[in-house]
């Protein structure tokens, strides 16, 4: 446990070094936010109420999603494929800890990280810019947080699960790239699922992707309660346990064809 | 000349073959590539179906803008892909650029030659059918000057955002740290043309007509093609800046790199 601790400051740590790199990817996520924001309240078009959310729950969707970005490492993260292709991951399975947990640690410092800096920054500007929605009642902030906590565990163990390709052929980026665009439709990043066609929200259901990103905002938003909100954490949890065991399998059977280059 | 010509070909036949040597990995890419254009406009297709419309856009009339940023976009990244900022970034950092600085041979066909991603015909094909499902749905009453418009519209873009590749190019020299931040005129330029200009805020819009003039590109000339009325009143001629635009664009990048050049420190590395 001190090991995961130690890793996992030391991933924030590192996520903290970058002062500019920060900067400058805040200033990218919020200009962006500000256009997704502009083609929602054209698309509202002075209509105040679609499909229970209203025209502020639309603009803070945004915000939310792209304070998550960073969070969730949205757009990729490559890691331990990296780890495969420049023969580190040699040395990383010697380290006297579980495999998974060697980076389940350092991504725990990562996300927290970038969660303060580009994800509660990034809030806290659309709070100041925009009229934003944010939870009413303490059960929801914990409700929130609860999801959010759990939105990171089924993201990373995804991530994971997809690096581990590089086990099997020597370039796994296509496979990877191709795997983290389908998760940016799927997983209600690009416009909320409830605008869509009952079909399409039912194929993204069938995914783990809707419980990275769409069920936060929800949850935020104060769409979904009651029972809704308790099938939404069993699902997260389900996936977890699924993804994390399929993680185990394919690690179990890689590691074992594993052939290290370079060095 | 032609000289300069064969080594350009031959660097882009060296990069070919090297993208080609894992077939199965190319594959995915050029799929994953094409899987973006094609599920970011089938989003939008599928939102319609709720909205009907943006700001009195139609699906087919910004499908149009779409398949036309898109297939503009993509060829550029294959041509210009060498400038791309976060991979010339790297290539500052890492100092292999100053190999190409010792090299006798010009510098932008070097740097043109150094990157050629295939993987872009995915994008390039995709966004071309959408063009062209739009260009057979919308009814669109051609005349001589609008068939006219359509490659010069085409050519130009290619042209300005190769010149934004260039001017997050030279960045570099200053910097290699915060270019993510090019993304905004790159990138986000893209994204920002695919909608019309008028939804946007007034500050966004201004930036963009004033300082970097994207707004002439893609959005006024569509205006004229598909005949549909300017909400923001401007000139005109605004319909037919779009290749002066893009050349004076193309120009300032090409200064500003030659600038940045005389700037140029190697990181030691």
């Amino acid at each position: 446990m001190r090991l995961f601790w130690e890793l996992s400051k030391l991933a924030f740590q590192r996520q903290l070094t970058y002062r500019a790199a920060t900067l400058a990817g805040l200033a990218t996520n919020f200009f962006f936010g500000m256009l997704r924001a502009s083609v929602l309240i054209a698309l509202y078009h002075g209509q105040s109420e679609i499909a229970g959310m209203t025209i502020t729950d639309a603009i803070t969707f945004t915000g939310l999603t792209q304070a998550a970005i960073a969070f969730l490492s949205l757009f990729s993260w490559y890691e331990v494929m990296d780890s495969v292709y420049t023969g580190a991951v040699s040395s990383d399975m010697l380290k006297p800890m579980n495999y998974f947990n060697f980076w389940l640690a350092q991504d725990s410092g990562r996300a927290f990280a970038s969660f303060l800096l580009r994800g509660l920054s990034i809030m806290i500007a659309y709070a100041l810019l925009f009229d934003i929605t944010v939870p009413q009642s303490a059960d929801q902030w914990l409700a929130f947080i609860l999801v959010l906590l759990l939105s990171w565990l089924v993201s990373f163990s995804w991530r994971f699960l997809v690096n581990l390709a590089a086990f099997w052929t020597p370039n796994a980026l296509g496979i990877a790239r191709l795997a983290f665009i389908l998760s940016w439709f799927l997983s209600g990043f690009f416009m909320p699922l409830r605008f869509f066609p009952v079909w399409f929200v039912r194929l993204c259901y069938l995914t783990p992707f809707p419980y990275t990103i769409n069920a936060v905002v929800e949850v935020y938003l104060g769409l979904v309660d009651g029972q809704a909100l308790a099938a939404i954490i069993l699902a997260q949890i389900a996936w977890i346990l699924l993804l994390v065991l399929a993680g185990m399998i394919a690690l179990r059977a890689g590691v074992r064809r594993l052939e290290i280059l370079g060095g | 000349m032609s000289h300069t010509f064969n080594i350009y070909r031959h660097l882009i036949s060296v990069n070919i073959r090297g993208q080609m040597q894992y077939r199965v990995s190319f594959l995915f890419d050029v799929l994953a590539t094409a899987l973006i254009t094609a599920l970011s406009f089938g989003s939008i297709a599928l939102i319609l179906q709720r909205f009907n419309n943006i700001a009195g856009w139609t699906v087919y009339e910004l499908a149009f803008l779409f398949g036309m940023a898109e297939t503009a976009f993509g060829t550029m990244d294959i041509i210009f892909s060498g400038f791309d900022p976060p991979y010339f970034g790297r290539r500052v950092r890492l100092g292999t650029f100053d190999q190409m600085l010792l090299r006798p041979v010009n510098l932008v066909v070097q740097v043109l030659g150094s990157q050629f991603i295939l993987r872009r015909f995915g994008r390039i094909i995709q966004g071309s059918i959408i063009l062209l499902i739009s260009l057979t749905h919308l009814e669109i009453q051609w005349t001589a000057v609008k068939i006219l418009m359509l490659p010069v519209v085409f050519i130009s873009l290619v042209i300005f955002f190769g010149g934004l590749f260039i001017i997050g190019a030279t960045l570099s020299f200053w910097t290699v740290e915060s270019l993510e931040v090019v993304n905004i005129f790159t990138y986000g330029g893209t994204e920002l043309m695919q909608y019309p200009m008028e939804i946007y805020p007034n500050l966004i819009r201004t930036f963009f007509t004033y300082i970097l003039p994207a707004i002439f590109l893609l959005y006024y000339p569509t205006l004229y093609i598909l005949d549909k009325p300017d909400p923001l009143g401007m000139p005109p001629f605004s319909p037919f800046l779009a290749p002066f635009v893009a050349v004076a664009v193309f120009i300032v990048a090409f200064a500003f790199w030659n600038y940045g050049l005389r700037f140029y420190q190697s990181t030691g590395s």
